[in-house]
């Protein structure tokens, strides 16, 4: 299962090609149950895009209307995706400018995972936009509609998308023993690293931004003027709890990768971040109750709305903080793998109010959107194929193991 | 949209500004409390 960086330098083009050969045959089982359920998924949500494309965003393909534009492919694959791709700025801050190196083995899989997230959720938006083939326009001009919220998200994930390529670059070049490159990769990390976390600040807010016009169409209790402060703050622990939801997965599944060292360290590595998490929740929710009493919205609270939010805000933040606070003080991973689950499932419902649950919510319930299965088979096709390649990427190159000896003595 | 509304934006602005000092004097001690 481990898999061999090139051990020579490739000098060829023959040589590459006879090293990529061997690095497409499969590693490892082919029949796993991740495997057999995720591969038809796989190819009927390929099967599904091309329909879509062809057919357009109306039904069947969709429950999209003029009353709700935005669905899961926004809601869940866009907004709830990036949020959960923040853990990449944030422990790439934690690192290379706080200077934490404790961090620093998990910061390969998170920038990874940051990468392949924004590559796959841009396909979101691609999928989402009724004339697909437009857009390109904010990126070449043709209106490139730069009032729009939409026209500095677009350019921002094109920017943090390179960004975080430059940052992964140097385990690409390992894997293919290009030593010089990896030099030169190298030294652009830590600017790729305060680009890419001050692009995050403004496209992580800039998605709550997107609602802001729609003051009237949101409940009083999610709507607020500090919504992209809140989409900011919740993209901390969003990204935080996305990873070690992610390490432990990994850990697991690519445990024989991993020195004695890094499963030693990973303890510490939970419990920090958990202490992280459990500062930007307590931030959040004062922010949170700041807000709600400044709008004085006491007597929305006692409606069906009014406990879906504290559902959301006690249930989902609130608990999941104390539940982090008492597994780091206890140094107890379970607690803080649940509290991290619970946190992102808070993120998700958060993000899906914003876009369809929250939204519009006084439309009876029988004219309201929920996903057609085709959208649902497309959003786990884009999920199951981001998790095939994190896994071929994983299995090839130095992200959960150790650099070659040449990289590490530079 | 209908009509015109007057809100008082400083109706709530004492207990606004009580939250903000609880919880900057909290988050200091929460966080040497998580570290202990």
């Amino acid at each position: 299962m481990n898999g061999k960086t090139a051990t020579e330098e490739i000098n060829s083009f023959k040589d590459f090609m006879i090293f990529i050969r061997s690095e497409l045959k499969p590693k490892g089982r082919i029949f796993t149950i991740f495997n057999v359920i995720s591969a038809p998924i796989i190819l009927l949500g390929a099967i599904l895009i091309v329909y879509r494309l062809a057919k357009g965003l109306g039904w069947p393909v969709t429950n999209l209307s003029q009353d709700f534009p935005w669905g899961i492919w926004i809601g869940f694959d866009v907004m709830t995706g990036v949020a959960f791709a923040g853990g990449a700025y944030v422990l790439t801050f934690v690192v290379y400018v706080l200077g934490a190196k404790k961090y620093h083995p998990i910061i390969r899989a998170t920038v990874l995972n940051g990468f392949l997230a924004y590559v796959f959720y841009t396909g979101a938006i691609f999928l989402d936009c009724g004339r697909w083939w437009n857009i390109v326009n904010p990126m070449i001009g043709n209106e490139f509609g730069v009032n729009s919220v939409l026209f500095l998200v677009a350019w921002h994930f094109l920017l943090y998308t390179l960004a975080e390529l430059v940052e992964f670059s140097p385990a690409i070049a390992e894997w293919l023993g290009w030593k010089k490159i990896r030099k030169i990769l190298a030294s652009l990390t830590l600017g790729a690293v305060i680009f890419g976390i001050t692009l995050s600040t403004l496209h992580q807010s800039g998605l709550g931004a997107l609602v802001m016009m729609a003051k009237w169409k949101i409940h009083p209790l999610w709507y607020t003027e500090f919504i992209p402060v809140l989409f900011f703050i919740s993209s901390i622990f969003a990204g935080l709890s996305m990873v070690i939801f992610e390490g432990t997965i990994s850990h697991r599944v690519f445990s024989q990768q991993i020195d004695e060292e890094h499963h030693r360290t990973y303890d510490d590595i939970l419990v920090g971040l958990g202490k992280i998490c459990a500062v930007a929740m307590v931030g959040y929710f004062f922010l949170k109750v700041l807000v709600f009493i400044h709008g004085k919205h006491w007597s929305l609270i006692n409606t069906p709305m009014g406990y879906w939010y504290l559902l959301e805000l006690i249930g989902l933040v609130l608990i999941p903080c104390l539940i982090f606070v008492q597994g780091v003080k206890d140094r107890n991973l379970l607690s803080i793998r649940v509290a991290a689950i619970l946190t992102m499932a808070g993120i998700i419902i958060n993000r899906l109010n914003y876009v369809f649950i929250a939204y519009k919510w006084y439309i009876p319930m029988s004219e309201r959107y929920f996903p057609t299965w085709i959208e649902i088979v497309i959003t786990l096709a884009i999920v199951f194929a981001e998790i095939w390649v994190f896994r071929w990427i994983v299995n090839r190159m130095p992200v959960l193991k150790e650099s070659p000896e040449w990289a590490r003595e530079e | 949209m209908e009509g015109f509304t007057y809100i008082d934006i400083f109706a709530t602005e004492g207990i606004e500004y009580l939250v903000v000092i609880v919880f900057l004097l909290l988050i200091i001690p929460f966080w040497m409390f998580l570290n202990r």
